[in-house]
């Protein structure tokens, strides 16, 4: 629709504008709500009206959730999770993809059949199980419990692999008759060429983890193992019942996304275009 | 002659010798660094499935608990228990409903924002950016802005001298609350999916459709809409297989209440399992949705394909 010669009436031109400016305030109030609502004293939380602008802005909310629940502890938990299931990400992912590339082997087809069926096999369905497996494996409640269900996954290797592809076999092949070796080959032609890749993958990763609310609700048991979110739950509830510093809390979990989003924004929105990337 | 041939076969075997060796070599090579990934794939993939499928004749927990060995009895009463029916009806209307709402105005916004507009590339990035936030964030703000007493909605609707509504704990209207909510975080997704799909469409066919005096209207009813159904059938079907597994959505916002009105056929899954601890008729239902799954997957294929073929 883009480059129309005719222009387009400046009647539907503003119309087009007005409903952009609804449809993005809609989209951000929320999250401009939560922040007002994090820097909110008691007395404008139960002043029977809400309030959007608070009449003095209580920083001290962020110092008083620290104490009131093992905040740190949850931060950290996240950080474990989230990080430690993005380097196996990014350590995996782009080895299986140069395989399915690059090299030729028997049962190649089936096996790339195998790993794309996956797909198919959401979380969901396979939530009893992986319980089953972990409790069997000693790991309810651990970190490698929570990690080892995510370590990889096809979308990943496929986006890697797609990535790889393009990479001429002439320049591999000239490698390997200068005497590089497999290694030597992956890491100076291959993973070179996978530097936005690796962005779109661990960012996408990175945030969708931070962001895990069912598998950790399911495998913890105590609360200093909880991450934010599912630490988060326990606000309304155990900790305190002040809806200023729920969403102080609120506040914290939704930083690392928004910092990602906005220095990340375009790696962001191009994969999502280009890969169509849950 | 003959030393020459004698010669040229020497090399020959030579040559093919190292490289039978070579592709030996590369196979067990591939093998070898695809290891890990047959191991996790095998265990956190495909096994599960087989334990599901074992589980789901047993109730209680087998392989972790106690359990008794059920037959197929519990498929059976899946089929009968008027409560995992409700929940499923409630979760195709959730679904397909939430499906619905949430393309056609992302159709409509990926048409004005694949057009020119100034900042379009900050305006896509704001529009998508609740798709990429925790539903744990997103049920915090949504409940606080519900809230019947001190939420701002209600609040808004007195100043207007509108009625107020107890969205979130009145039956009639939490679950169309709990679909305007995941409807508002995913609309940003389809449109970015949308606007993708419309760049993609060839410039010169709407330049001929202007040489024959097509309106703007026209063009987009016309060549925009049918070349965008098979992005549509894909956004459907992720769409929709997303809702079908939502279990944060009712856990966070409702709890499945009030009186079972936001009980999704996930959520009596989740609670069948982890809340009754009945993890054997837990896995049957799961199996049961992993059939429709795999229907619903099929049955886009074959839409797919018919549409290509046109």
């Amino acid at each position: 629709m883009a480059r129309r010669r005719n222009q387009t009436p400046i009647g539907l031109k503003a119309g087009m504008y007005l409903v952009l400016g609804l449809c993005v305030i809609l989209a951000l109030f929320p999250f401009f709500y939560m922040l007002s609502l994090s820097l909110q004293s008691d007395a404008d939380m139960y002043s029977g009206v809400p309030v959007l602008f608070p009449s003095v802005l209580q920083f001290s909310n962020y110092l008083t959730i620290w104490e009131k629940a093992p905040f740190a502890r949850f931060i950290l938990n996240s950080f474990i999770l989230a990080g430690g299931i993005t380097a196996l990400h990014l350590i995996f992912d782009p080895l299986i993809g140069y395989v399915f590339a690059k090299m030729e082997f028997p049962g190649k087809r089936p096996l790339f059949v195998m790993l794309l069926s996956t797909l198919m096999l959401p979380f969901f369905i396979r939530m009893i199980p992986l319980y089953i497996l972990t409790a069997k494996m000693g790991w309810l409640n651990t970190y490698q419990g929570l990690i080892m269900p995510f370590a990889m996954s096809a979308y990943g290797i496929f986006l890697m692999r797609q990535f790889i592809l393009p990479i001429p076999n002439e320049l591999i092949d000239a490698a390997r008759i200068d005497g590089a070796s497999d290694l030597k080959i992956y890491t100076a032609i291959v993973l070179p060429q996978l530097r936005p890749a690796f962005a779109t993958l661990g960012l996408l990763t990175f945030v969708f983890q931070f962001n895990e609310f069912l598998w950790p609700l399911i495998v913890v048991s105590t609360t200093e193992m909880r991450p934010i979110t599912t630490g988060l739950t326990l606000f309304n509830s155990e900790f305190f019942t002040q809806w200023n510093l729920t969403a102080t809390g609120g506040v914290i979990l939704f930083l690392p996304s928004l910092l990602l989003f906005i220095f990340m924004q375009r790696y962001f929105v191009r994969s999502v275009m280009t890969t169509g990337m849950k | 002659m003959a030393p020459s041939s004698g010669w040229t076969w020497l090399v020959k075997v030579l040559f093919m010798a190292s490289l039978r060796n070579w592709r030996v070599r590369q196979a067990l090579l591939a093998y070898a660094l695809l290891m890990p990934a047959i191991i996790y794939f095998g265990l956190y993939f495909f096994y599960p499935i087989v334990v599901e499928f074992f589980a789901s004749f047993f109730r209680g927990q087998p392989l972790i608990g106690d359990a008794q060995f059920a037959g197929l009895s519990n498929y059976v009463e899946a089929f009968t228990d008027a409560r995992v029916r409700d929940a499923f009806i409630r979760t195709i209307i959730f679904g397909v409903s939430a499906t619905i709402l949430t393309l056609i105005p992302a159709l409509g916004l990926a048409a004005i924002l694949a057009g020119p507009i100034k900042g379009r590339n900050a305006i896509r990035a704001m529009i998508f950016f609740p798709y990429i936030i925790s539903f744990v964030i997103v049920a915090l703000m949504w409940k606080n802005i519900l809230d019947p007493y001190s939420g701002i909605l209600n609040n808004i609707l007195i100043s207007f001298n509108l009625p107020t509504q107890n969205w979130l704990s009145n039956p009639a209207t939490a679950l169309p609350a709990m679909i305007g909510i995941v409807v508002w975080k995913d609309i940003g997704y389809a449109m970015l999916i949308y606007i993708a799909a419309i760049q993609g469409i060839p410039e010169n066919l709407y330049e001929a459709a202007e040489l024959d005096g097509a309106s703007r209207h026209q063009m987009f009813l016309e060549i925009t809409v049918p070349l965008l159904v098979p992005t549509t059938l894909f956004l459907a079907v992720i769409t929709t297989i997303g809702h079908l597994q939502d279990v944060s959505a009712p856990i966070l916002l409702t709890g499945g209440g009030p009186a079972d009105a936001t009980r999704l056929f996930s959520l009596h899954v989740y609670e069948t399992a982890f809340t009754e601890l009945n993890i054997g008729y837990a896995s049957a239902l799961s199996f049961l949705m992993l059939l429709a799954i795999l229907l619903i997957t099929f049955l886009q294929f074959r839409l797919l394909n018919k549409q290509v073929r046109y």
